[in-house]
């Protein structure tokens, strides 16, 4: 009976997907949900006896997966992984789907095969205990559309229960407060990642932040136990650092798995080195590495990766495939993914899409522009629409004003008047930027595009559906591949 | 230049625990239209432990926070800095309170189980929080901002998230007239509250930047309480308040122009 579910439930997907692609459609998430209609546990049944790893948190869940799939891939194994953004129920379990055929092909030949899933951070309760994952990363946790995922506690307890409905050795993220606590009631299989201390510590005194005129908001200055200020030592961004709480004693944990960096080279640079290490051994484990992705939340980004694939490693009894020195050396083959910093060739220009969605994001992506040196001009888009939050006053959250904006200014999407507002407020002059209508926003991308200089970059910032917008204009006016599907 | 001496000295009250939905803007707007008429700023963040005098401000702001937030902050508010506090604005000091600084500053707020949180009690009024959570974009229209000749100079643009219903006593008049959104309560048609200098506004977020004649309102009568009433703020342009309020409107007419 419950064989002829899941069969039902498998072909109910195929039907809906060939009947989507008739109409000309992306098929990412609504097969699953019709199939999960029939049989609401298939993807329990998808994945069991299969070996899981999830990603979830706020920020980076895109680009962790991503590198976590290249490296798996670069080292032998037969990936499957889900769509960006098809991170619920619904896209996991038809990511799942339509992935049996190679996994089946791969088993049969005796290869090795690991599901790498990306999973949003408010369903992770519900999604987690059918996954039933082998090893789960917690990336970080920061304000995101409040409206809609209510306070960072709540998120956090989300989280929490989807751990507790497996066995999965937890990946977290060290220098966040939030995320570490995770580790309470669950320290025998809690691995911590993050920056040396060390590095912070050097860099911080070396190559202090530009302060701005008030600092950003901060989503966790006091200790969620006793509610006493936190003391930092160092700082990397945003609340993540070298915390600790002088009344209850809670502090930061040392991390098996740690980069260790050097601020006097720019981490906007291509081709930025720092160096991965694997505190787990002894003597600790050391590998330079040329960061695939730049910017600075990619150090977390590539050192969890590299985590999550080693301890797998440990956990399905190959040490020898998936190896520190093998996983750190594959992570230097990574490639961006769109949206997240990848840098497209238009004719003699070059453009490069950088997704921006919540207050830390943005702050990070901006703090990436002006350090980039080929950065000329800066494309801003800012929609309102229910996937992105309703609200857009998060956009003051974010300290523009300590960040250097490139000559030439452009800003579109629905909400256009606001982001050229606060554009304006952080002291850019207003004759700098040209703000535009979200209808207008192709005719201004042709402008910006033909403004710029060979040799330089133009760095377009858009929030989620303005992203989903940009990529069908560069599809259809520029004729670049849809390489996102 | 007669601006040379001129000071403004913002009090930024829990700036590490109140900062929820942009608040910040509107320090951010407060500065920058007092620094581009030459005003010389200073801006101190007061937060649980320092002492608040109010000799030492000519404006506090008090924004809102998450309720693990607010619940931190609640003892040194009510407890600690509450009777200094509540001298300043009896003695006509500038306030603007959002959302959860708002609710602080009333008698109590009652949460959805009946139980009260007892708050500061310095202006009448008293919150009660309901299940339904009012978040949209809203209109208000006040009149002490009405200029002649200024088509919508009594506008105030915002946008509301809360669950909150705020009812106002007697002593306490409304700020504004709800055209768009629910306002206090989503029942009386008003909006926010004004006691001696206070302001105060369920307006998250962009609220001061958006409407520049609140933000001068503001500056005008801090300015005038320190330097006396023949105190004229210099007059300063809108021109890029009044092109995001035009994109605004034209989004409110559009809508959403989705993929």
């Amino acid at each position: 009976m419950a064989s002829l579910r899941y069969h039902f439930a498998i072909l109910s997907a195929k039907a809906t997907r060939l009947a989507l692609r008739i109409m000309g459609r992306g098929a990412t998430t609504l097969p699953g949900k019709v199939a999960v209609k029939f049989d609401p546990l298939l993807l329990q049944k998808l994945c069991s006896g299969r070996d899981c790893v999830t990603i979830t948190g706020t920020n980076g869940k895109t680009t962790t997966t991503h590198m976590i799939t290249d490296i798996f891939r670069n080292c032998g194994y037969t990936v499957v992984t889900n769509v960006s953004g098809a991170n619920l129920l619904s896209g996991v379990t038809t990511s799942m789907i339509f992935g049996l055929k190679d996994m089946k092909k791969a088993e049969k030949a005796g290869k090795k095969v690991i599901c790498v899933l990306e999973t949003d951070e408010a369903a992770y309760g519900k999604i987690a205990c059918q996954i039933k994952p082998k090893v789960s990363v917690v990336t970080n946790l920061f304000r995101d559309q409040l409206d809609r995922f209510g306070e960072l506690a709540h998120t956090r307890d989300l989280i929490a229960k989807g751990l507790d409905t497996c066995e999965a050795d937890i990946l977290l993220n060290s220098d966040d407060s939030l995320v570490s606590e995770l580790y309470k009631g669950r320290e025998g299989r809690t691995v911590f990642y993050g920056l040396s201390e060390e590095s912070m510590h050097y860099n911080n005194v070396t190559y202090p932040d530009k302060s701005g005129v008030l600092p950003a908001s901060s989503d966790a200055e006091y200790c969620t136990g006793c509610r006493t200020k936190y003391t930092y030592t160092a700082r990397s961004f945003g609340h993540l650092g070298a915390f600790s709480c002088a009344k209850c004693g809670k502090t930061r944990q040392k991390p098996r798995f740690y980069v260790e960096y050097d601020l006097s080279k720019n981490p906007s640079d291509e081709g930025y080195e720092l160096s991965l290490c694997d505190g787990g051994a002894s003597p600790a484990k050391e590998k330079r590495v040329k960061l695939p992705i730049p910017g600075m939340h990619n150090f977390y980004n590539s050192i969890s990766a590299v985590a999550a694939c080693v301890r797998m490693g440990e956990k399905i009894g190959d040490t020898e495939g998936l190896s520190f020195e093998k996983c750190a050396a594959a992570l230097e083959h990574v490639e961006a993914a769109f949206g997240r910093m990848e840098k497209i060739s238009i004719g003699d220009k070059k453009i490069c899409v950088l997704l921006v969605k919540n207050p830390v994001g943005l702050d990070r992506a901006l703090s990436f522009v002006a350090g980039a040196s080929d950065a000329e001009g800066i494309y801003m888009l800012l929609n309102s629409n229910i996937a992105d939050g309703k609200d857009v006053s998060w956009i003051w959250d974010v300290d523009f004003e300590s960040k250097e904006f490139p000559e030439k200014v452009y800003v579109s999407g629905d909400r256009y008047g606001d982001m050229m507002l606060r554009i304006v407020y952080s002291g850019v002059d207003r004759s700098r930027i040209i703000a535009k209508p979200m209808e207008d926003c192709a005719e201004l991308l042709d402008q910006a595009i033909s403004d710029s200089t060979p040799g330089k970059c133009l760095y377009i910032l858009p929030n989620y559906t303005s992203m989903l917008a940009l990529r069908s204009i560069l599809v259809k006016r520029y004729h670049l591949k849809d390489f996102w599907k | 230049m007669e601006n040379k001496e001129i000071e403004l000295r913002i009090c930024h009250m829990y700036p590490d625990l109140l900062n929820l939905y942009g608040d910040r803007g509107n320090v951010l707007s407060l500065i920058r239209r007092a620094e581009l008429r030459g005003i010389k700023v200073k801006l101190v963040p007061v937060s649980i432990g320092d002492d608040f005098d109010e000799n030492d401000f000519d404006i506090v702001f008090l924004g809102g926070g998450q309720d693990a937030e607010q619940n931190v902050i609640r003892r040194d508010f009510v407890e600690v800095k509450g009777p200094k506090v509540k001298d300043a604005i009896e003695h006509g000091m500038v306030f603007l309170c959002i959302c959860g600084g708002y609710q602080m500053l009333g008698n109590y707020y009652q949460e959805h189980d009946g139980t009260k949180i007892e708050c500061l009690g310095a202006i009448d009024v008293y919150t009660v929080g309901e299940d339904v959570r009012y978040i949209q974009d809203t209109t208000y229209e006040a009149d002490f901002l009405k200029v002649d000749g200024v088509a919508d100079s009594g506008k105030l643009y915002g946008f509301e998230n809360h669950s909150g219903r705020t009812y106002l006593g007697p002593s306490v008049k409304p700020m504004a007239k709800v055209i768009e959104g629910a306002g206090n309560n989503g029942k009386d048609g008003f909006e926010g509250a004004i006691y001696n200098n206070v302001y105060c506004t369920y307006s998250h977020g962009s609220f001061l930047p958006k409407n520049p004649r609140m933000t001068d309102h503001l500056l005008r009568i801090a300015l005038k309480r320190r330097y006396g009433e023949e105190y004229e703020l210099p007059e300063l342009p809108t021109d890029c308040e009044d092109f995001a309020r035009a994109a605004l409107l034209r989004y409110k007419e559009k809508g959403n122009t989705a993929p």
